[in-house]
């Protein structure tokens, strides 16, 4: 099935073309939102969340961009969007925690191993994750997409809107800053 | 000697994402998803908006806020004059002008 076949499809609200779009995307939407949120059950939630906006607004895609290019945004403002909601639930959780006898803190972050990194670099990509939630949220993205998903700058560009100078630039300054985290952590 | 290990490792962590193989989606996902969008289709029981947790906790805390305010604004004045007159001797003009009565000689009369 080709592309236009695949949109026409979607926009005939065709079952078949809605799973071969869910087959051919699912890994790369889920492994864009887990390497994102470090977090497989909400990876997982973000991705369904990802394919129920894609079969609510086909209509609204107008073939500008790949339609790859346009999943993967979906993929990536949903993926952000819920670590801003969960960072002010966190927040929130502070807030109430200060009223309440319970002063546990509400989330702690372990460590995240992804399940694609080979055995003897674990340690070392669980640390470089960490370092990389610290990142601003467009650093952080166009590292992602670059490093875990391999995609060439044109790409990403197209992802973030905005030009491949721009996404160099974004890639050195998150290189530059995980390289400054890395340094000032002990030995 | 010991910035050049740390550089070498620096950069060790930093390549430790070369080669990773893409993470494949959980075992049945077109099945949960499917699932889901069926059960979200259905009109089901939407939970009441002011019942959620933020809206309790923005609502406390505006209560609580307007309390602080309302203590701090009001709380010091009533004391204050409750005070003054209690120092005072109690006359029959302070009676008077409690009561309204301006004409002390009117009510003999």
């Amino acid at each position: 099935m080709t592309e236009e076949e695949l949109l026409l499809g979607l926009r005939n609200g065709e079952e078949p073309a809605f799973k071969e779009l869910v087959i051919l995307f699912q890994d790369k939407v889920f492994n864009t939102a887990l390497s994102l949120l470090q977090h497989h059950t909400e990876a997982e939630d973000i991705a369904q969340e990802v394919f129920i906006q894609v079969y609510r607004s086909i209509g609204q895609f107008k073939g500008d961009s790949l339609l790859s290019t346009w999943i993967y945004r979906i993929t990536v403002t949903k993926s952000l969007d819920h670590l801003r909601s969960k960072k002010r639930k966190k927040r929130l959780g502070f807030l109430s925690s200060l009223f309440g006898a319970d002063n546990q803190p509400v989330y702690e972050p372990e460590d995240f191993n992804h399940p694609g990194v080979q055995n003897e670099r674990k340690e070392d990509a669980a640390l470089l994750f960490k370092m990389i939630s610290q990142l601003p949220d467009n650093q952080r993205t166009a590292f992602i997409l670059n490093k875990v998903e391999e995609l060439s700058y044109r790409e990403i560009a197209g992802i973030l809107n905005s030009s491949e100078s721009a996404v160099d630039s974004l890639l050195q300054r998150a290189k530059q800053n995980l390289r400054k985290k890395l340094k000032d952590l002990p030995p | 000697m010991e910035n050049n290990t740390s550089d070498q490792r620096t950069e060790r962590i930093l390549a430790s994402l070369d080669g990773l193989q893409r993470s494949a989606a959980p075992d049945f996902f077109y099945t949960r998803l499917t699932g889901r969008m069926q059960r979200e289709e259905r009109p089901g029981k939407e939970k009441f908006i002011l019942l959620k947790p933020v809206f309790i906790t923005a609502a406390l805390s505006l209560v609580l806020i307007v309390n602080i305010f309302s203590l701090m604004k009001l709380g010091g004045q009533p004391g204050k004059k409750e005070n003054r007159q209690a120092n005072k001797p109690a006359t029959i003009e302070s009676f008077a002008e409690a009561y309204g009565i301006n004409n002390t000689a009117s009510v003999y009369e």
